[in-house]
């Protein structure tokens, strides 16, 4: 098939969450070689942040774990972390991917000994936590992290600490002589498992997101359920840490909006049946009120939702809320329209979590070819394309992580017929 | 709005929502809306709706013509758009309202028992047309005594008070009406106006 020169069989996978590391891994198992490029400093994406999936409340370390024993037997994965990429371009068999090489300060002899984080003194906002509490500038990215190594924060440069963690490091792992700098990589099909991030829920002016800390979206209620959090898995207030007993769950918080996401993210109802279920599982007399305008728990999804519809502290009211902002207590106040009965409300609350939805990060991404980027921002590919890149995940559409692996292997077996049979 | 309106005969008219579709402005997107409620509880006058936008396009597509049309939602709407600015749907909630109080009032389904605004409305628009500006005594005495003589007095005579007390604050001021020069100017410009309308 090498016409035209000489084409690579390579195959780039850009993002290394839930979706990303099974098409990685599916290729690379069998017998192709795979680069995975993720631009955080360990991989699992949003999955790793997740307290519990729905709808049967396991843990999702399991299914990492399980992932990443796959990743360390297999030397045909390459795995590049802090790689943000940027373009891709150029045909099947030879595709150019440009990529940002964020400097890390921690080269690969470094054995996560922590003793860099011991002697660190500057705290950063904890981008694992969503910036939900501190953590140290030199630091794992988290306990479950892949590769396990440490990452140093840019905001120790200049500072006492610098020298400190240099000194420190027994094994010469601290390197701050890296610089950020252009990369490029070569592959002969380009799979885009690029993910989400959730929508900026400051955009949503009358729900006042920024102007009260108990005001949380969705994600940041995963990080508060879990152990690893900045709570220590305890549902509290973030504003004075008492615990969130009568909770509002917003859904559709900048979906389904013209204004905002035109789409539906298929998972925020689910996602926020599972919230419900942490607030009545840590509180006794819990008090949950979920705000929807039709709960979407398609097909055997209806069963996780009549589960936790029997509990009799969790009430639904079918309402998109019109404003929510700090009342006069400073407690959240959550005002509309009751539809069933055309009752207007008002009620605080200790919490309100606004369920934003995805929004795909391939919008970031300079994409030419055979793939295309609808009018939301998911990548998908051409069908009269030559095949060379697929998309699969939250880069496709909005998918829940059983809809992201089974597209990640769909995306696997595209992209090593595109490469071809040896 | 050239069309007639259907006659009905029956409570629930099924073609009234077709023909709101056709013929109100904005009316074509009427069936975007998925009944959410950020319109009704948007709305910084709702609590003064008997129905609030959100329900009265449900109750367009039941068919509830009588309903729809007499209802006070159509005329306590103070245009502040904030319905039409938050609708997730781009519905153009506000002007459909206005589409709908239009028919209302040329189909004579304004009761001033339950529409006094439509007279308010009346007034204003008498007012705007004779001086080119509104005349805060003036538009509240002609809407006063839209209710007739009996119900005028005493409406007047119970906000004395208020009346006394705006003049003294200098909200409300004594003497000739305030007027714009070269006034017919704005009578050429209603005219013209009135012209295009008639046209469609």
């Amino acid at each position: 098939m090498a016409q035209d020169g000489p084409q690579s069989q390579t195959i780039a996978v850009i993002g290394g969450g839930i979706a990303g590391v099974t098409a990685a891994l599916e290729a690379a198992e069998t017998g192709y070689d795979v680069i995975l490029i993720e631009k955080e400093p360990a991989l699992g994406g949003r999955v790793t942040r997740l307290n519990r999936y729905f709808p049967k409340f396991c843990h999702p370390t399991c299914g990492l774990e399980i992932n990443y024993q796959r990743l360390r037997k297999n030397p045909r994965v390459k795995v590049l972390t802090m790689h943000e990429v940027t373009a891709v371009e150029g045909e099947k068999g030879a595709y150019v991917i440009t990529a940002r090489r964020l400097p890390r300060f921690v080269n690969e002899k470094c054995t996560a000994c922590g003793e860099c984080g011991k002697v660190c003194e500057t705290e950063i906002d904890d981008p694992y936590n969503y910036g939900l509490g501190k953590v140290k500038a030199a630091r794992l990215p988290h306990e479950h992290a892949f590769p396990m190594r440490y990452v140093i924060d840019a905001a120790v440069k200049g500072t006492d600490d610098e020298g400190r963690i240099a000194e420190a490091c027994q094994y010469g792992a601290v390197d701050f002589s890296e610089e950020e700098e252009e990369v490029t990589l070569n592959a002969g099909a380009v799979i885009w498992a690029t993910g989400w991030r959730p929508y900026d829920a400051t955009r949503l002016e009358t729900y006042h997101y920024a102007d009260s800390p108990d005001i949380i979206n969705n994600v940041e209620m995963e990080r508060l359920a879990n152990h690893d959090g900045p709570t220590g898995g305890k549902v509290v207030r973030p504003s004075d840490g008492e615990p969130a007993k009568k909770v509002a769950l917003i859904q559709c918080a900048g979906s389904r909006d013209v204004n905002h996401l035109p789409y539906c993210s298929m998972i925020c109802c689910l996602a926020s049946l599972k919230h419900a279920a942490y607030v009545l599982e840590q509180y006794e007399d819990a008090e949950v009120h979920m705000y929807y305008i039709d709960i979407r728990a398609h097909d055997k999804m209806q069963t996780f939702y009549e589960r936790i519809k029997v509990d009799p502290r969790i009430k639904f009211i079918k309402s998109k809320p019109a404003e929510i902002h700090p009342g006069a207590d400073g407690r959240p106040v959550v005002k509309g329209e009751r539809t069933i009965d055309r009752e207007l409300y008002e009620e605080s609350y200790d919490l309100v979590v606004l369920a934003t939805g995805m929004e795909p990060s391939a919008k970031d991404i300079s994409a030419s070819g055979d793939v295309v980027k609808d009018e939301d921002g998911f990548v998908l590919a051409i069908e009269s394309g030559d095949g060379g890149q697929v998309s699969c995940g939250v880069a496709a559409g909005p998918f829940d992580v059983a809809l992201s692996t089974q597209s990640g292997t769909a995306a696997a077996l595209k992209a090593i017929q595109a490469v071809g049979a040896r | 709005m050239t069309a007639a309106i259907p006659a009905t005969s029956r409570t629930y008219d099924l073609s009234f929502a077709r023909w709101v579709r056709e013929n109100v402005k904005g009316g074509d997107k009427m069936n975007l809306c998925m009944q959410c409620g950020v319109c009704s509880g948007s709305c910084p006058i709702g609590s003064e709706m008997d129905n609030g936008p959100r329900k009265t396009f449900m109750m367009v597509r039941a068919g509830m013509k009588d309903e729809v049309l007499s209802s006070t939602t159509l005329w306590n709407c103070t245009s502040c758009y904030r319905c039409y600015v938050r609708c997730p749907r781009g519905i153009p909630v506000t002007s459909i309202i206005q589409g709908l109080a239009a028919v209302a009032a040329k189909e004579g389904y304004a009761d001033k028992e339950k529409v006094s605004n439509y007279y308010f409305s009346k007034a204003f628009w008498w007012s705007a047309r004779s001086f080119g500006k509104t005349d805060e005594r003036l538009v509240t005495m002609k809407y006063f005594f839209s209710f007739g003589l009996v119900e005028g007095i005493k409406r007047a005579l119970a906000n004395l008070k208020i009346a006394l007390g705006m003049v003294k604050a200098g909200r409300m001021h004594i003497g000739m009406p305030h007027s714009i020069r070269n006034k017919s100017q704005l009578k050429a410009i209603i005219a013209k106006a009135a012209e295009l309308e008639s046209k469609g």
